[in-house]
């Protein structure tokens, strides 16, 4: 088979911005334009324009498409209303997360957003299951037809009202629908991957969306607006204790060790749900669990962590937070060594690195305010 | 891109270099190498005192997103670490050549340095 590697439709782009890439989930990305601290930091401060068209596009129709998604994730979807996003969770049977996603509910039909190399594997699992339980709702993917956007950081409302005529004080958080902005017709939603005030969009086709890319940041330029590749995105979510799929589910990881209980509405029946019932019950397993550095180190994903030489538990994502200049990490931790202000040590390059159970996120809302 | 290359120092393959000062020489990383890692946030420095071997890792410099070993250009025994790397790791990206340095040596065979490349083939090599 020839190794291919994806290419978003902005590349050419990219290049132009001077980008240095990286390969993530078989795609060849911006990994950071000019420097991944200050792309960073532009975001929690001003502003930043993501393409994060590595991610994909399902869409779910027919007559049961709401059941389908119900079925298939931990969320209600008769619950979120037309107009309305959700993130949740796609299980196996056994209660392991397939992909942490976003729905979105547009009239009739619903887009989902896996992860970028998840499309086949997701789009599979839906259609499989719409025949198993014979329900009548179809999963296309469709992933090559749309580029996405993401605009994050205090500053993006204003900048993007510049370029639509929807109030975008009207799109709540996790508020999706059609809008016109900078001319072209896209999906906009209220979300983000980076903890702070941000819209993503959905362009389609995608030849369409390096005018609205251009447009965005020409509309950006009075608040010094950056474009930011994937190593921000990855300081940017960790600092707020968001879960990184290829991370946190490696090994195959319950929304309940995840602890993404909070997703999850009990009150319907779908897939996993009596395996995440019977883990509940035992209560014994480990969970995810937020640790900032106090010596000097950086954890990195598959570090071990200790509690007096005794390994209780593993890093999942770490880094040096940009915003405290520290290490932070979160690692699957064993039940009794996760309290709050509990001293740990985390194992860098057969060291140990002491560091200290926090609660999430490691950076604060008002961080950019305080700073 | 900053490509910065001396003529007074000797480099490696991997983005060493090396100041030679009679029987001891300064080794840090290139300009090329800081460039390419950008935001060094983090320095290992080894203990005052070892000896390496040519080839053998000398300390870790970390960038946000990655870890980077940096490998002793020649064999010796490590007489002085730039400590203040570890409070301001950022001195790498800002002076390489200079304040930046890593680790002083103590040479323990000088015909290794022969084995190093100069500024011309370094540059070429980029």
């Amino acid at each position: 088979m020839i190794d291919m590697v994806l290419k978003s439709p902005l590349n050419d782009i990219h290049n132009e911005l001077g980008a240095k890439f990286t390969e993530f989930a078989g795609f060849e990305m911006p990994m950071q334009f000019s420097s991944i601290k200050n792309e960073h930091l532009a975001v929690r401060k001003s502003v930043g324009l993501f393409d994060v068209s590595h991610m994909s596009n399902i869409w779910i129709t027919g007559k049961d498409a709401e059941k389908l998604v119900s079925l298939t994730t931990v969320e209600d979807a008769s619950k979120i209303g037309d107009g309305k996003s959700q993130y949740t969770a796609i299980l196996r049977e056994d209660g392991t997360v397939i992909d942490d996603t976003i729905f979105m509910h547009l009239g009739e039909k619903y887009m989902m957003i896996p992860n970028a190399g998840m499309s086949d594997e997701v789009t599979k699992w839906l259609n499989d299951k719409a025949e198993e339980y014979d329900l009548r709702a179809t999963a296309e993917d469709v992933s090559k037809d749309y580029v996405i956007l993401a605009i994050q950081g205090p500053k993006s409302r204003e900048i993007l009202q510049k370029l639509t005529d929807t109030d975008l004080k009207t799109v709540g958080f996790f508020g999706c629908q059609y809008a016109d902005v900078a001319g072209v017709n896209c999906i906009i939603s209220h979300t983000g991957y980076t903890g702070e005030l941000g819209f993503e969009l959905q362009i389609t086709p995608p030849n369409l969306a390096k005018d609205v890319f251009h447009e965005i940041l020409k509309a950006g330029k009075e608040f010094d607006i950056k474009p930011i590749g994937l190593g921000a995105r990855d300081t940017l979510r960790l600092e707020k204790c968001f879960i990184l799929a290829g991370n946190e589910f490696e090994g195959g990881k319950t929304p309940l060790e995840a602890l993404m209980s909070w997703t999850i509405n009990w009150d319907h029946d779908f897939i996993g749900k009596d395996a995440l019932l019977k883990q509940k019950e035992q209560g014994d397993y480990q969970r995810l669990t937020y640790m900032e550095c106090i010596d000097k180190g950086i954890p990195r994903h598959g570090c071990k962590v200790q509690k007096d030489g005794k390994e209780v538990g593993i890093v999942t994502s770490g880094t040096m937070s940009p915003c405290l200049n520290k290490g932070i990490a979160m690692a699957y931790v064993d039940p009794d060594y996760r309290e709050k202000d509990t001293i740990l040590e985390i194992i860098v390059r057969n060291k140990s690195v002491k560091a200290k159970v926090v609660k999430p996120p490691f950076v604060k809302k008002d961080w950019a305010q305080q700073n | 891109m900053s490509d910065e290359v001396r003529d007074d120092l000797k480099y490696t393959e991997t983005h060493e270099w090396l100041k030679l000062d009679n029987n001891t020489a300064k080794v840090g990383i290139t300009d090329h190498a800081q460039s390419e890692l950008t935001d060094i946030v983090f320095v290992e420095l080894p203990e005052v005192g070892k000896e390496v071997k040519k080839g053998e890792e000398l300390c870790v410099v970390e960038s946000v997103k990655s870890v980077s070993e940096l490998y002793s250009p020649v064999s010796g025994r490590i007489t002085k670490v730039n400590s203040g790397l570890e409070d301001s790791p950022e001195t790498v990206n800002s002076s390489p050549y200079d304040d930046g340095w890593l680790v002083e040596l103590e040479i323990k065979d000088k015909s290794e340095i022969d084995a190093l490349i100069d500024a011309e083939s370094y540059k070429k090599s980029l």
